[in-house]
């Protein structure tokens, strides 16, 4: 129970997934309970120590995606994202933050494998691999607008505001990206940005390869967040940043191209977060076997008895939602963009009521920086926001059921 | 040089085993496995060689029920080149295991043997010393440094006094103490890789070995369960139930 089904997972998943409880049980646990008080002093790059990256070295956690051709690794294909959510859920429970940091590699090296061209993969590939410190970013959220964008209907008014522009054998973007995952820290992004002004966004949105050392291009903030603060969000301005031609990645159709990012980035994530409500059912668990109130241990009190088995029956039904969901991708099934849409949305609201029970079953412990549930709590929080909100969410799941009336209140009446 | 290490796989170390009601056994029933401890310092020992350009292959052998193959696979995945999984689905004892082995040890005639110093879910400490007397090679136990001369092995063990260094001739066994090494983990794509490595599958019978048990369980039973403390008012009153209740003063 709790824990994934070892007998629904094929020899090496199990042998990948206890490689990476050793790396969080013996490495990232005890740098996160040493340093959970510490989470507010620390500077962007005392956050997450060398010893961290050096252990996601040792069992190659950073560059999952990476095709073999290029140094990577070769998972089964019919089981990649599945075999993503396990160890991305693993490393949550560790830390979320370290999680998203090292899943965005995944992510955006899938991306990178799909759509960029062979002579820059094969440039930026290694390079990723050598350098434990490379990380990568996908910028797509800007001050006007992120997920909001998603709108039932599509107007020009909702496209990207970042734009960029041919000029001989260069593009030529200007614009601003925020709240971007790893924005603070990486050294290779991909940027999206409108190349037709005159269409909605899913026509008229073209995506970039944008190296860190791009003049024109700077790193202006690093973020600070309520939850998932191992991993140093930034934001971004382009100011006349010229990127050679061949860096376009996708012309105009960025936006549904993404869809091999966002689908396997929503079962990742929604993984993750499975990973923080583990972590809050294991600690609780083990509170209220231990702490003694009125004289019991706390399970014996019938009212956390019960509060624990709902933290249980919570944690399958979204391990059960994201295995249906991941399975669905892995196989290219045609509800699989409803069903990761479905996956994030649950494992954001289903973990955050896991948390809130793991947060009120430690009492005034729970409240206490000292005691490392707070942040739990804050790591599922923030992800009720990250990678598209609620309501958003539930809007494209809607909107892919019944594409020509659902939530169409607003636009023109067709 | 070749290197036969042998791996085990026991309860996970991190779990905690109970009793099963009857006292027949500890409950085994869906208790996560993993490879022993000491025969990951063992593998990694035999893998630190070949780095070094000392050993040229290294053959991990198990023996137990068919889950084993993840022990072996993550010895494959540790470096090791091929795996031998002898199937026995009941619990075999230490001279079972250590006749198996030598038949093993026969057959591809490895230079060196490697074994944790024990097995963690039963604790016997004793497969390597019969083994070594079965082969009637040499035994370093315990080992905490291992050097590998030309044809000679010198080994510091970790005996009750403190450090004894030995020297053997080859070919030799070797059991792994805790300090030898700091076992790498098997990382994702060696993982993946050693997916091509092969594993054969092989029964006791083919090695003309009997399984039956010489040792009896009587019983099984749960340590004791420690008493709760107690808040004392006072040092006095501690110094006083110390004396007269703990008897320790
Ligand atoms: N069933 C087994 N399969 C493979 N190796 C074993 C087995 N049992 C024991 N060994 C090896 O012998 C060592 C000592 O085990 P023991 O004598 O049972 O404490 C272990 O650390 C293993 O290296």
């Amino acid at each position: 129970m709790i824990h994934a089904d070892d007998g629904s997972l094929s020899e090496e998943q199990r042998l990948m997934r206890d490689s990476c409880r050793s790396y969080i049980d013996d490495v990232v646990t005890p740098f996160i309970r040493a340093n959970w008080q510490r989470e507010w002093d620390m500077t962007p790059g005392e956050r997450l120590s060398p010893e961290i990256l050096q252990g996601a070295e040792q069992i190659g956690v950073r560059t999952l995606g990476v095709p073999e051709e290029f140094g990577g690794i070769d998972l089964d294909r019919e089981s990649e994202v599945r075999t993503f959510a396990l160890i991305s859920e693993e490393i949550a429970r560790g830390d979320s933050g370290l999680s998203d940091k090292l899943v965005q590699n995944w992510k955006v090296s899938i991306l990178l494998r799909e759509f960029a061209p062979k002579h820059l993969q094969a440039k930026w590939f290694p390079r990723l691999l050598e350098d434990p410190q490379f990380l990568l970013a996908h910028c797509l959220t800007e001050p006007r607008g992120a997920s909001d964008r998603w709108l039932p209907y599509n107007v020009p008014e909702a496209s990207m505001n970042t734009r960029a522009v041919l000029d001989g054998d260069h593009w030529v973007i200007n614009g601003r990206k925020q709240f971007i995952s790893n924005g603070y820290d990486a050294s290779l992004y991909v940027v999206y940005a409108n190349t037709n002004p005159k269409v909605g966004m899913l026509q008229g949105t073209s995506s970039f390869l944008v190296p860190r050392d791009t003049p024109g291009f700077t790193v202006t903030k690093c973020n600070e967040t309520m939850g998932c603060r191992f991993m140093n969000n930034g934001e971004l301005v382009f100011e006349d940043c010229r990127i050679p031609a061949d860096h376009l990645l996708v012309k105009d159709q960025a936006m549904g191209s993404a869809g091999q990012y966002f689908r396997a980035g929503k079962i990742i994530q929604a993984a993750k977060n499975l990973g923080v409500g583990v972590a809050c059912f294991e600690r609780t668990a083990d509170y209220v076997q231990n702490y003694v109130q009125g004289g019991r241990i706390l399970i014996k009190h019938q009212a956390v008895a019960i509060r624990l088995a709902d933290m249980a029956t919570r944690i399958e039904a979204v391990r059960a939602l994201v295995e249906r969901a991941s399975k669905a991708v892995d196989e290219n099934h045609p509800d699989a963009d409803i069903l990761c849409n479905m996956a994030k949305v649950y494992a954001s609201e289903e973990i955050m009521k896991v948390a809130t029970h793991a947060l009120e079953l430690h009492g005034g412990n729970g409240a206490m920086l000292e005691f490392g549930i707070e942040k739990l709590f804050r790591d599922a929080a923030i992800f009720l926001h990250m990678d598209a909100t609620v309501d958003v969410s539930n809007m494209k799941i809607i909107k892919n059921m019944f594409p020509k009336t659902a939530g169409k209140y607003a636009g023109p009446e067709e | 040089m070749k290197i036969l290490v042998a791996v085990k796989m026991v309860t996970d170390p991190n779990v905690k085993v109970r009793a099963l009601t009857d006292g027949t056994g500890p409950d085994l029933a869906s208790v996560k496995m993993a490879m022993n401890p000491f025969d990951e310092i063992a593998v990694e020992e035999a893998v630190r060689l070949k780095e070094a350009g000392l050993a040229t292959e290294i053959v991990a052998v198990s023996i137990g029920p068919a889950k084993a193959s993840d022990t072996l696979r993550t010895a494959l995945a540790m470096g090791a080149d091929r795996g031998i999984l002898i199937r026995a689905d009941q619990a075999v004892e230490p001279l079972a295991v250590a006749k198996l082995l030598r038949a093993v040890a026969d057959e591809e005639a490895p230079d060196l043997v490697l074994t944790g110093k024990q097995a963690i879910d039963d604790d016997s400490n004793q497969t390597g010393q019969m083994l070594a007397a079965l082969l009637g090679w040499g035994q370093a136990t315990f080992a905490s440094r291992v050097k590998l001369g030309d044809g000679t092995l010198e080994v510091t063990r970790e005996v009750d006094g403190g450090l004894q260094t030995i020297g053997l001739s080859l070919p030799a066994v070797v059991t792994a103490d805790l300090r030898l090494n700091e076992p790498r983990y098997a990382s994702l794509p060696n993982i993946m890789k050693a997916k091509k490595k092969p594993i054969a599958e092989k029964s006791p019978a083919d090695y003309g070995v009997s399984l039956e048990p010489r040792l009896r369980v009587i019983r099984v039973e749960e340590p004791p369960t420690r008493q709760a403390g107690i808040k004392v008012g006072s040092a006095a009153e501690l110094v006083q139930r110390l004396h007269n209740e703990a008897g320790v003063l």
